[in-house]
């Protein structure tokens, strides 16, 4: 059950004391009603208070990091079912597979298209996040020789798919202190694949032999010392996999049971298909997805669905204020200004580059808002638009002076042309018009 | 947070049939039914003769403003409805057929005889069920949907799209002829409510109605959609009758967005391919009840993926899936 | 006059008597429902004459039945007359019925009698044609329409179904056959075909002399169906209205509630809201009204509907052709409205609407409201012929055009003459005086039902808001009268009547049926809201909430901080990380989502001890509120609370704040403890 604030406003100290970094008792348990800050934290809680806000307040579902570094994966943490209640939090850290069994300019091959390539969506860079290296021959040596290729050429964050002890031992000499992820210790292997993990510092994934036995492997490794596990659903197809992980992050929500409240591990093969196995993955609820490398469409397809889903709803993608070019402008090309809302502006562009018309686009800062709501909140104002032609060198850029304003944006019309001297035309309101109105445009 | 799932639903989606065999009057090869979950898209128990999600292949009788990538990769065939058609089903795997009117989005179409000769020339061809995509243009309306539900009388078309400023000419269609109707609101949980209930206003029995949250491709606007299909489907279980529809989803942009165009010439099949498979099997889990995909090599990977993802799906009756 | 009780009875019993000499089958092609009114009335098919008396003798004698028969019988057993439609096919009803429910049909007609003269009859024809009605005619109306030169036929919507009287009878066999096919009438229940024929199918008959008995007798029978007869000949009888012909086809509509769509504008001058922003400069202006160099004022009024001619507009005093270029002018814009629906609570809202539609018009611009507006037709605009009158008739349309469910009736005077204007100006201003104390002493316990609104559900799932008389949406954009209007607007809209139900807790301002709404629009979240309180079960928030009320416990208060001030505030957090937590549809005891106005609604803070709680908000905010805020408090007693509220000026921390606060001495530090 996750406390109001008020509630828990009510078990604090309320002595104001700031020594839990945040400037008021209030404060503080406002982010505990979110599962944004550790109880910890409060050094006068009472044995009441401390036993409450634990179980309460903690994430439902537990924070682990892989790797370590700036390209580290972050996963866990998460608190709503359907994004929509209000966000997902750490996207699926992403791993392409290895065998130690390929050749070792195959593996090289594989381990630099994750490393360098970057595929670049509204002003952000999309990757794919490491590399799982498996131990398919079975042999510590050629395992150990894997991944020993695998971290000269990159650091990344690792998947340890180790066969044997032994196998796992010989990986880790090469990158035991770079935090990957052991997969997987299992009913035949988990006392010591759990004591390697504490050792190193390394989280690590639980594979039963069913999933009813999910339980019990927790409990070794907590029982062990470790805490940063990653859980393995051993499904049996995409519906399995659907079935169990909904089950699975229903209950991590509800803390009804302890052994669901970790991230989830994926890995394709037992799917079948790696396209469908990844995007069913990202949509539900997988945290650690390991898959045969993707083609560049599935890839592609893969990262923006990540994207996508994984985007928080309340704060839409917006785009860099600037002036955008569709085709080969020039300087008598008509010139279109409208917010920067992501969302508006791929829109808008997809139809303006149906209509093979080269023209100007000046997004205006509106900080991600739509025209709708930014005409209505004022944040769309005749002096964003006269700043905004300033700010980009608007004059220099057109040798006209008209200045084609969204449909829903009218009402400033007349307002926009006094404070820039500008000849405003008022466009379609609805996107799709857009190629109808340029032509009558063009014309006139 | 605020806990939002719930063993507790109450609702039940309505199930709306799709095609007439000769036995129910028409004279298509089988007919589908869909709807009737209790559950979350793809879990739980769901009626007997329950048959989804099912896999549109969309096509037009007018290319001009169709991906040009499909005109590539289809052929000749696609300047011939019908052939195309038969095809789609013969070759392609199809469950459905959706047919768009294209030519009747032309300025100044008239030709309201042609729409029911092409109608009437498609349900020759081919055996499945169909969809059928009339004008866009609110001016033509009355005399294309009477056209085009005259002509599929008896073989219970879904017929597409109605909006909330335009949906008499299609209802009455449907009501006159015995047809269902997409219902279309802009990505948005109470449009998509209120069309419901204007549509049931005009005597539409509420098991005629699918539900078209209008679906962005992926990376433009695709979450948007997904959410409101997720808060839709919520929304019917917890109770509201309103909403209690089965949903359809084309990502119809997908063959149009710059990741497909821009893509290597012997890559951009893949592309366009996986843009549309990605979207279409969200909308599958988000609950859509029929996908739509407008390249034919997507149909055999949506295929494989829905059938294993219907794994979990018990049929009341114990019939297997 | 003929007596149509009396007629029946004769009537009934010729037809009688014609029954029984039916013989041999009867039977239409090309249809599914056998007798159609025999089998949407009983259930039952009827193929053959006996099969027929049967049926007539179980529906106690029914006219219809009778001459259903009869007719059939004729039709069956004669060679059919090209001139004449006779029966007609289930195809082609389907299709008429298509019509009617896409709207390009708006209802049926049926003319039947013998017109004294054929251009009676002609011109009623053609207004139904242009009114888009589809007639059906039987009797001596056809060859008297052709010598008139009206041409008949389906495509011309005047359908000559049969040279006597009684062939009539088909237009009520088309109405049942529309209600089985379209209505789910299932055939036999005859309780579902006559609420159908009477809700949905606009249909009346207009009634010329010239009927025998047995006509009047079945016609009268029509009225079950809920299908008025427009008596033009001298029949008198219950639900036979008397009308002259030139009134016979308004008759009918009004009372079956059939209104022609008003669609287009017909003026010389673009209309559309892409003009609304375009303002007219001094120097692009041919006149102007009002704007401080001549006296102007808009006044919107209900009136009854008799006493409003749809569409009409007159201008009293110079028209433009009158003006020399540059004048300023006296204006008066008085918009009168009808409606079944029309409330004159409406009245203000829909006055507001007057701005955008005149900023519609390519060629004139409107700003301000009521006795301060100021208005421009441009040079452009008269060079292309505008009139002042054609400002009326934009206001006119426009209004039809976008309330068409609430208003029957609009009819626009424009007054430019000065000592007319100056007079009607005085009356105006009582009337806005007497709307402003209207609103003011509006009162929540005054009325049963609230409103909630939907609108911002895009962005939290599962937050509805309530507003009251006293409580303004969280927006500040949605006040009550506005919420109530939206719903008669649009039923199945944004807006919803929530009934109050039982109190549960008047300081709280908790009710049982408020609860109830918001349990199930919040599907099972939110089971219990307060209207009036910060700190018990507040009102849930989306995001879009102009300020927040929020709890400060170390001090005893509550604050307030609005979404334009960006700086720190003494509880630690700034409004976007409180807008943040707050915000998504969640209920959060302690913090709630207002509106600025509410700071000065006496229901404010009224659950957790009053006014007297408020501690601190920002000096903008502060000062925005200023003069009302002041005098609100003065009236509470309460006039030396105003310096006691702090800002940003004397606290940012919740120290600084216990301290000017007890230097102050504000009465909130004494009052019972919040939590």
């Amino acid at each position: 059950m996750t406390m109001k604030a008020l509630d828990i406003y009510k078990i604090l100290p309320k002595k104001n004391c700031k020594e839990c970094g945040d400037p008021t008792c209030l404060t503080f348990a406002m982010k505990l009603s979110q599962g944004k800050a550790d109880p910890a934290l409060c050094p006068y809680l009472d044995d009441n208070a401390k036993s409450v806000l634990g179980a309460s307040t903690r994430p439902p579902i537990r924070l682990v990091k892989i790797g370590v570094g700036e390209r580290n994966i972050v996963v866990g943490e998460e608190f709503v079912f359907f994004r929509h209640e209000k966000t997902f939090v750490h996207q699926p850290g992403i791993l392409f597979r290895v065998e130690d069994t390929q050749p070792e300019d195959e593996i090289r091959r594989i381990v630099r298209e994750v490393k360098n390539e970057t595929f670049t969506r509204v002003g952000i860079d999309l990757r794919i996040d490491g590399v799982a290296i498996g131990n398919t021959s079975g042999s510590p040596e050629a395992f150990g020789k894997a991944v020993e290729i695998v971290e000269s050429e990159a650091d990344l964050p690792l998947v340890l798919k180790a066969a044997s002890v032994a196998a796992l031992d010989a990986a880790l000499v090469h990158c035991g202190s770079y935090a990957p992820l052991i997969h997987a210790g299992d009913p035949g292997n988990v006392p010591e694949f759990a004591q390697r993990a504490l050792k190193h510092g390394c989280p690590i994934a639980v594979r039963p032999k069913e999933f009813s036995g999910l339980a019990a492997l927790i409990k070794q490794c907590t029982d062990a010392g470790v805490q940063d596990i990653v859980i393995d659903l051993v499904p049996a197809d995409l519906g399995d996999f659907l079935a169990k992980s909904t089950r699975v992050r229903k209950e991590a929500l509800a803390r009804t049971a302890p052994e669901y409240a970790y991230p989830v591990f994926l890995e394709t093969r037992d799917l079948g298909k790696a396209d469908a196995g990844t995007y069913l993955g990202i949509l539900k609820f997988a945290s650690v997805i390991v898959t045969d490398p993707l083609s560049p469409a599935q890839k592609r397809a893969a990262l923006t669905l990540r994207q996508n889903i994984y985007t928080d709803p309340q704060k839409p993608i917006q785009m860099t204020p600037g002036i955008y070019r569709v085709g080969n402008p020039t300087k008598d090309s008509p010139l279109l200004m409208t917010v920067n809302f992501s969302l508006t502006y791929f829109t808008l562009q997809g139809y303006l580059e149906a209509t093979r018309i080269p023209c100007y686009l000046l997004l205006v800062d509106t900080e991600g808002l739509s025209v709708l709501t930014a005409v209505a909140s004022g944040k769309l104002s005749e002096m964003l638009v006269r700043d905004s032609l300033k700010k980009f060198d608007v004059e220099n850029l057109v040798s006209h002076r008209d200045l084609i304003i969204p449909g829903y944006a009218s009402p400033l019309s007349g307002r926009i042309e006094d404070a820039t001297g500008w000849h405003v035309l008022v466009g379609p309101r609805d996107a799709a018009e857009i190629g109808d109105y340029l032509d009558n445009l063009g014309k006139q | 947070m605020t806990e939002t799932t719930s063993s507790e639903w109450t609702g039940t989606i309505d199930q709306v049939i799709l095609g007439a065999t000769k036995e129910e009057g028409g004279t298509r090869s089988c007919s589908y039914r869909i709807g009737g979950e209790s559950d979350l898209p793809l879990l739980g128990t769901v009626p007997a003769g329950i048959r989804q999600p099912l896999i549109a292949f969309e096509l037009c009788d007018d290319l001009h403003a169709w991906p040009q990538i499909v005109r590539h990769y289809v052929g000749d065939v696609a300047d011939d409805p019908a052939a195309w058609s038969a095809l789609a089903g013969k070759e392609y795997g199809a469950d459905l057929i959706r047919l768009y009117l294209t030519s009747t989005h032309k300025r100044g179409f008239s030709d309201f005889n042609a729409v029911g000769t092409t109608v009437a020339d498609v349900l020759r061809a081919t055996s499945l069920p169909i969809i059928i995509e009339g004008s866009n243009e609110p001016d033509i309306d009355s005399e294309v949907f009477q056209s085009c539900g005259e002509a599929g009388q008896g073989e219970r078309l879904l017929l597409g799209t109605a909006e909330a400023s335009r949906y008499r000419s299609i209802a009455a269609a449907a009501l006159a002829y015995g047809h269902s109707v997409v219902a279309q609101s802009p990505i948005d949980i109470n449009l998509a409510k209120q069309l419901n209930i204007l549509l049931r206003e005009t005597g539409l029995p509420h098991d005629r109605i699918v539900i078209d949250p209008y679906t962005g491709a992926l990376g433009y606007g695709f979450e948007y959609t997904y959410s409101v299909m997720e808060r839709i489907r919520f929304a019917a279980l917890k109770g509201d009758s309103d909403l209690a529809m089965p949903m359809i989803c084309s990502a119809f942009d997908s063959l149009n967005v710059k990741e497909v165009r821009d893509a290597e010439p012997d890559l951009r099949d893949d592309a366009a391919v996986q843009w549309e498979f990605a979207a279409a099997l969200a909308a599958a889990v988000a609950g859509s009840e029929i996908v739509c995909v407008r390249h034919p090599k997507t149909i055999p990977l949506l295929k494989e993926a829905l059938s294993a993802l219907n794994s979990g799906v018990r049929r009341a009756g114990g019939e297997s899936p | 006059m003929i007596p149509v009780e009396a007629a029946k009875n004769q009537g009934g019993k010729a037809l009688g008597e014609s029954v029984k000499t039916l013989s041999g089958s009867i039977s239409y092609e090309e249809t599914a429902y056998h007798l159609p009114l025999a089998f949407a009335l009983t259930g039952t098919p009827v193929h053959t004459a006996d099969e027929a008396r049967t049926i007539y003798a179980k529906t106690q004698d029914n006219p219809i039945i009778a001459v259903e028969a009869i007719v059939a019988s004729r039709e069956t057993h004669a060679a059919p007359d090209p001139q004449f439609t006779g029966f007609i096919e289930d195809a082609v009803i389907r299709k008429l019925g298509y019509s009617l429910v896409d709207g390009s049909i708006l209802g049926l007609a049926l003319v039947v009698g013998t017109p004294d003269n054929r251009d009676s009859v002609a011109s009623i024809c053609r207004e139904l044609q242009e009114k888009f009605m589809l007639t059906f005619l039987a009797g001596d109306v056809i060859p008297a329409l052709s010598s008139a030169g009206i041409k008949v036929g389906l495509d011309y919507r005047l359908i000559p179904l049969g040279p006597a009287p009684d062939s009539s009878i088909h237009f009520a066999d088309i109405l049942a056959r529309v209600a089985m096919m379209f209505g789910g009438v299932t055939p036999g229940d005859a309780g579902r075909l006559l609420a159908y024929a009477a809700e949905r199918a606009k249909a009346f008959v207009i009634a010329f002399p010239g009927l025998r008995d047995e006509d009047i007798s079945f016609i009268d029978a029509f009225r079950v169906l809920g299908v008025p007869i427009i008596a033009v000949g001298e029949y008198s009888g219950e639900g036979w209205i008397q009308s002259p012909a030139q009134d016979a086809v308004r008759t009918g509509m009004d009372l079956k509630g059939i209104k022609v769509n008003v669609t287009a504008i017909p003026i010389p001058m673009a209309c559309s809201p892409a003009f609304e922003g375009k303002s007219i400069r001094k120097e692009e202006m041919y006149v102007e009204f009002g704007g401080g160099r001549s006296p102007a004022f808009e006044l919107l009024r209900m009136k009854n509907l008799d006493e409003v001619t749809d569409g009409k507009v007159t201008v009293v005093g110079p028209e433009i052709g009158d003006l020399k270029e540059g004048s300023a002018v006296p204006l008066a814009i008085l918009i009168d409205v009808a409606g079944k629906n029309m409330r004159k609570d409406y009245e203000p809202v829909l006055e507001r609407r007057i701005h955008n539609f005149v900023n519609y018009g390519e060629g004139t611009w409107h700003v301000a409201q009521r006795d301060l507006i100021w208005v421009r037709i441009s040079k452009e605009a008269v060079e292309k012929g505008v009139k002042i009158e054609h400002v009326g008739k934009l206001l006119a349309s426009k209004f039809r055009m976008d309330f068409p469910q609430l208003l029957d009736a609009v009819e626009v005077t424009l007054v430019t003459d000065a000592a007319r204007v100056t007079e009607l100006k005085k009356e105006a201003e009582a009337i806005y005086e007497e709307r402003d104390a209207r609103v003011r002493g509006m009162r929540d316990k005054d009325v049963d039902t609230y409103y909630s609104c939907t609108l911002c559900q895009t962005f939290a799932p599962n937050h509805v808001c309530i507003i009251t008389p006293e409580r303004l949406a969280l927006c500040g954009a949605i006040s009550w009268l506005d919420g109530k209007i939206a719903y008669e607007i649009s039923p199945s809209g944004a807006n919803q009547p929530v009934e109050k139900g039982k109190e549960i807790d008047a300081l709280r301002g908790e009710f049982e049926g408020v609860n109830r709404f918001v349990k199930k629009a919040s599907h099972g979240e939110v089971e219990r809201c307060s209207l009036y309180s910060v700190m018990e079960v507040p009102m849930t928030c989306c995001g879009c909430f102009e300020a927040i009320a929020l709890m400060l416990p170390e001090v005893n208060g509550i604050m307030v901080v609005n979404r334009e001030f960006k700086g720190m505030t003494p509880s630690g957090m700034t409004f976007s990380t409180l807008a943040g937590t707050i915000g998504g549809g969640a209920q959060t005891p302690g913090f709630a989502g207002i509106s600025k106005g509410f700071v000065l609604s006496d229901r404010f803070l009224q659950g957790d001890g009053g006014i007297e709680r408020l501690v601190w908000m920002p000096a903008q905010l502060k000062e925005e509120l200023g003069e009302r805020l002041k005098k609100k408090l003065a009236e509470r007693g309460l006039p030396d609370l105003f310096d006691k509220i702090a800002d940003e000026t004397n606290a940012t921390t919740i120290d600084e704040l216990l301290a000017v606060l007890t230097e102050k001495n504000h009465p909130a530090l004494t009052m019972k403890s919040l939590l």
